[in-house]
């Protein structure tokens, strides 16, 4: 009896010890919580891919593609353009523009953030995790941070850093814009660690373009020189990524295995990073670029005066043009919304939509090599490296220019035409057109002005271009949300 | 037991007590309860709310009454001038509060500050806000910049401060000056200025002083109730030879009488009048523009920033054309705007030339040299080249032919279900005059039965006779097919080839204007269109013939 008792007794401990542990679980049931992640590598290495996840967010490359091409004079408008579009088309950019949202860009931040704060613990708990592994994700992280804020800073100027992950509703900070300076030595940090770390290569083509190499590094590192003017640094980014011989020109004798190479398949040797879009993940583009309520096409001035067109020659033709960049009989924007080029031009279907956004090209390590050059005296190389573009391209004579290889600022000129042809919709236009127009205190403005003038009805023209002579008007304006919930931000001086 | 019932009793009555006396105490705490839906505030109430600021515009709004309307709502735009803004504005007119002032200016200066319409600045143009102020002027904005700061500028009178300021009743603009209505009528304008000195006497010579000087709500021509004078500086004239009015008029009053609407001064003055307030926006928003000469336009455009009157291609010659100045143009006169040439210009005598036009030469095509006279391209509704008008649902197709001028032609489906029941196309430009109008196609048939009667019709005048794509050309000689309206218009001349005399038109001003297919009876796809040929009545109407690389061929 006594021992039953006593057996009762315990089954009755047993089954409310354990059954109380259970009842007294919050954990949720269908997620995973920070204390129990962070364990192992493979979770590190989820983490870092989620980074790259996000970059495909739709959003994000939807707001890439606006910030450098609409303020540009490459894309018009149709009659499915938004409101806030054609606002930004107009230069009549308000704080409550959607597109001044820059919430897309802050979430990848976190995600960085959130690898660069927790990553390390990793390596308490996983034996296996060699430093070296670490430090390797690590500098992902960092690398995409900084580029990131690299846009930022070219499209908002001034903007807030958020170096820390927000990882709970506690640690939701306020904090005030840095400085432009601020916000590029941020970056700097951040690509520096970078370029210590990454990998040359994770042995496979498609994670070499779709991830970050060191030669990534370099890249956003030299655009980041260039837009600070620091002529040599640039440069020696430019030659780490061109003496390391893994990369190349497509070549561009076929019209139709060019622009397959390149621009449909992807990832081919002259890539350095792209937005990897796949089947299962679509780019935006196919409602913004290509169907029939597309919301841009090509300006119609684009073949004359960009490309060129050769009148009694057809075949005699910049691949970059009709075929390339686009489609010369409609505007169709190519880049994103062809499935083939050359002598048959079919479309891509709703569901052939992953068009990958090219943030760099060995092409543009080239021209912004040029570019550099052009400011420390060597002039005749940077013409140079322009031809070689050009060669490649079948550029006609009609848009060959002269320039005299001791004037850096002619020679400018010839690269932002040369980069319009070039990287065309791939969301360098306006930036191309800020940094070498506010060089030496906005030398070249007029550039700019005639650029941002080009497409805007004529009953505009004159308010457009005066509001662009006001240099503060070159970045955006912070969300009027964002100023809500954030007391320490101000807005910036144009839009106050 | 009868003192425990009374404890009991007390006890109760306390605990009644306690509880009235806390219902009174929580009766007295005010709930607080939100009557009102919203608490945006409306005009008058936002100048309540920050008297640091606007207190002298809340005062003149007492005076002069309009705190009620602007209390209530409606959709309203206000500029509203800040206190120092009208101190600034008190000083000026010598007066030392608004209170000295007199009620209908103040009356005015309000109204001239009111808009009935919601505007925000992403509206806003480099000319006239689209609605007159409740005074009855336009207001004019213009962002301008000023050592490197950009402002938007209204009236080019004040600089907007704050912008958009949402309220229940409108929105609202703080400006730093205060707006003045334009106190000058375009005559006055023009006479007042020293600039103008041999024009001034011209519109005196002409009566067109006079026109110009009357308030646009006293005008009882509605039509010239604004109007925009486009005046010619003295040394502009100096520069085309004419040093004094009297030799302006030596050059041109062939009548000897100016005010007689016939006679050349007096034209030359009307040619400089436009209908409409015209800022420089709305002059470069449309291709041309009403002068006061019956039937003479001028026409406009912006070559870069550059607006440019009458520069034109006549018969394949370019003509400059003169420059607007943006400096001295764009003055608000009460009843119009005041512009200045920097250039003489004058209505010029244009004798009617042929306008022998092949369709497709338009630049959309031509800008593709993989397509332009070698293969076929089908036009979508989405891409239509910009002189065609098609309402839909079919398109148009570029197609290559042989014998057809210039070696193409342009398909355009028409009539009926799946097909546009019309299409419309802008012409080149043509000289007013009388002309005859041909529609050269190539005869082709859809299907057996297939028909398509179209009636043409020019700026919405139809022509009087209908065409049919489907007809073949009778025979004969060249002038017995004239005379029933039919000729041979290539070279060498081929029967199915035809062009269909469809009538005589008056054109009534050089300019381009707009050629419409209305669909009849029928329906087909085949229809071919070549050229459309505008022949004055007295030239010949046969020759030239055209061979397939578009050359002509004369008798």
């Amino acid at each position: 009896m006594k021992h039953i008792l006593f057996i009762l007794l315990l089954f009755i401990l047993i089954a409310g010890f354990t059954s109380c542990k259970k009842w007294l679980d919050v954990k949720p049931q269908d997620g995973i919580i920070r204390n129990n992640y962070w364990k192992t590598k493979e979770q590190l290495q989820a983490a870092v891919i989620g980074i790259y996840a996000s970059l495909l967010d739709n959003s994000l490359v939807q707001d890439l593609f606006v910030w450098g091409e609409l303020r540009g004079d490459m894309v018009v408008s149709t009659q499915f353009t938004s409101n806030d579009e054609i606002n930004i088309m107009q230069d009549n950019i308000l704080p409550s523009n959607s597109y001044t949202d820059w919430s897309p860009i802050y979430r990848t931040i976190n995600y960085c953030n959130t690898v660069i704060d927790f990553g390390p613990s990793v390596l308490q708990n996983d034996p296996t995790l060699t430093e070296d592994q670490l430090n390797a994700y690590l500098a992902e992280a960092y690398a995409i941070r900084g580029l990131m804020y690299f846009y930022l800073l070219r499209t908002f100027g001034e903007v807030p850093l958020q170096l820390k992950a927000t990882s709970s509703d506690s640690l939701i900070q306020r904090i005030p814009k840095s400085t432009q300076q601020e916000v590029y030595n941020q970056v700097m940090n951040d690509l520096h660690i970078a370029q210590i770390y990454a990998p040359y290569t994770y042995g496979d083509r498609n994670e070499d373009k779709g991830r970050i190499t060191r030669y990534t590094v370099f890249a956003i590192e030299a655009d980041t020189y260039l837009w600070m003017d620091q002529y040599d640094s640039c440069i020696a980014m430019c030659d780490s990524i061109i003496n390391s011989q893994r990369f190349g020109l497509v070549d561009g004798t076929n019209q139709a295995e060019w622009f397959n190479t390149l621009y449909y398949q992807g990832n081919s040797v002259e890539s350095i990073f792209e937005f990897q879009f796949d089947q299962q993940k679509l780019n935006p583009f196919y409602n913004l670029l290509i169907s029939g309520t597309r919301h841009f096409v090509a300006a119609p001035t684009v073949m004359d005066e960009v490309f060129g067109i050769d009148m009694t020659d057809p075949n005699n033709k910049d691949i970059r043009g009709d075929g390339g960049s686009v489609n010369a009989i409609d505007g169709t924007i190519w880049k994103y919304a062809g499935a083939t080029s050359g002598s048959t031009m079919i479309m891509r279907t709703s569901d052939q939509s992953y068009a990958h956004w090219f943030v760099y090209r060995y092409a543009d390590i080239l021209l912004m090599k040029a570019e550099a050059l052009a400011w420390v005296g060597r002039g005749q190389e940077a013409l140079d490296l322009i031809n070689m573009i050009r060669t490649r391209a079948h550029a006609l004579d009609y848009t060959a220019e002269s320039p005299d290889p001791n004037s850096p600022e002619d020679i400018s000129t010839y690269i932002l035409d040369e980069r319009a042809r070039e990287f065309a919709y791939e969301g360098k236009r306006w930036f191309d057109i800020l940094r070498i127009c506010k060089r030496n205190n906005y030398e070249l403005i007029n550039l700019l002005l005639n650029a941002v003038t080009k497409n805007v009805p004529g009953y505009l023209q004159q308010t457009v271009m005066n509001k662009y002579k006001d240099v503060r008007s070159h970045y955006l304006p912070i969300n009027q949300n964002e100023l809500l919930v954030d007391p320490n931000l101000k807005q910036n001086p144009f839009y106050q | 037991m009868k003192r425990d019932v009374i404890l009991k009793n007390i006890f109760i009555g306390a605990n009644l007590v306690f509880i009235v006396l806390f219902l009174i105490w929580m009766g007295c705490k005010k709930v607080p309860i939100v009557y009102t839906t919203s608490d945006v505030v409306n005009i008058t109430g936002y100048l309540d709310e920050h008297p640091d600021t606007f207190s002298e515009f809340r005062e003149i709004l007492k005076i002069t009454g309009d705190e009620g309307f602007l209390g209530a709502y409606g959709t309203y735009t206000l500029f509203l001038p800040t206190n120092d803004a009208i101190n600034a504005y008190l000083q000026k007119i010598g007066k030392s509060s608004v209170n000295d002032i007199n009620i209908d200016t103040l009356k005015a200066l309000v109204r001239f500050h009111l808009l009935m319409d919601t505007l925000y600045t992403t509206s806003f143009t480099d000319g006239k806000l689209p609605v007159l102020n409740m005074y009855g002027q336009y207001l004019t904005t213009l962002a301008v910049n000023e050592n490197g700061i950009t402002h938007i500028q209204v009236n080019r009178q004040a600089y907007i401060i704050q912008s958009n300021i949402r309220v229940g009743n409108g929105v609202i603009h703080v400006i730093d000056h205060v707006l003045e209505p334009a106190k000058y009528t375009l005559a006055q304008l023009i006479e007042n200025n020293p600039r103008y000195s041999i024009f001034t006497q011209a519109l005196k010579a002409t009566g067109y002083y006079d026109t110009l000087n009357i308030l646009p709500s006293q005008n009882p021509d509605t039509l010239e109730s604004w109007l925009t004078v486009i005046a010619e500086s003295d040394s502009v004239l100096q520069a085309a030879g004419f040093s004094s009015f009297d030799a302006l008029k030596a050059r041109y009053d062939n009548l000897g009488n100016p005010m007689d609407p016939n006679d050349s001064l007096h034209v030359f003055v009307a040619y400089h009048i436009l209908y409409g307030a015209l800022y420089l926006a709305d002059i470069v928003s449309s291709s041309s523009h009403h002068t006061l000469v019956p039937d003479e336009v001028i026409t406009s455009k912006l070559v870069g920033q550059t607006v440019l009157i009458n520069d034109d291609v006549f018969n394949g010659v370019h003509e400059p054309g003169v420059v607007l100045d943006r400096s001295f143009g764009d003055i608000s006169a009460t009843n119009g705007v005041l512009q200045d040439a920097m250039g003489h210009f004058t209505v010029k005598v244009r004798t009617p030339f042929p306008v022998y036009w092949d369709v497709c030469r338009f630049p959309e095509i031509m800008n593709l040299p993989q397509y332009y006279q070698k293969q076929n391209y089908s036009f979508t509704l989405n891409n239509m080249p910009s002189f065609i008008n098609d309402p839909g649902p079919s398109g148009v197709n570029y197609k290559v032919g042989t014998t057809f001028v210039y070696g193409d032609y342009l398909e355009i489906p028409l009539g009926g279900p799946g097909r546009s029941p019309w299409i419309e196309f802008k012409t080149p430009l043509i000289v007013k005059g009388k002309y005859k109008v041909w529609i050269c196609y190539r005869t082709a048939k859809g299907c057996g039965s297939c028909t398509n009667v179209n009636q043409i019709s020019i700026d919405g005048v139809p022509l009087q006779r209908t065409m049919n794509f489907t007809t073949y050309m009778p025979t004969g000689t060249d002038a017995q097919m004239e005379a029933q309206g039919w000729k041979y218009y290539t070279y060498p001349p081929s029967a199915n080839w035809a062009s269909q005399l469809v009538g005589t038109i008056d054109i009534k001003t050089t300019d381009v204007h707009v050629i419409r297919f209305t669909t009849l009876q029928g329906t087909q796809n085949t229809n071919w269109l070549d050229m459309i040929e505008f022949i004055p009545v007295d030239m010949d109407q046969i020759y030239p013939r055209f061979d397939q690389q578009g050359n002509p061929h004369y008798q």
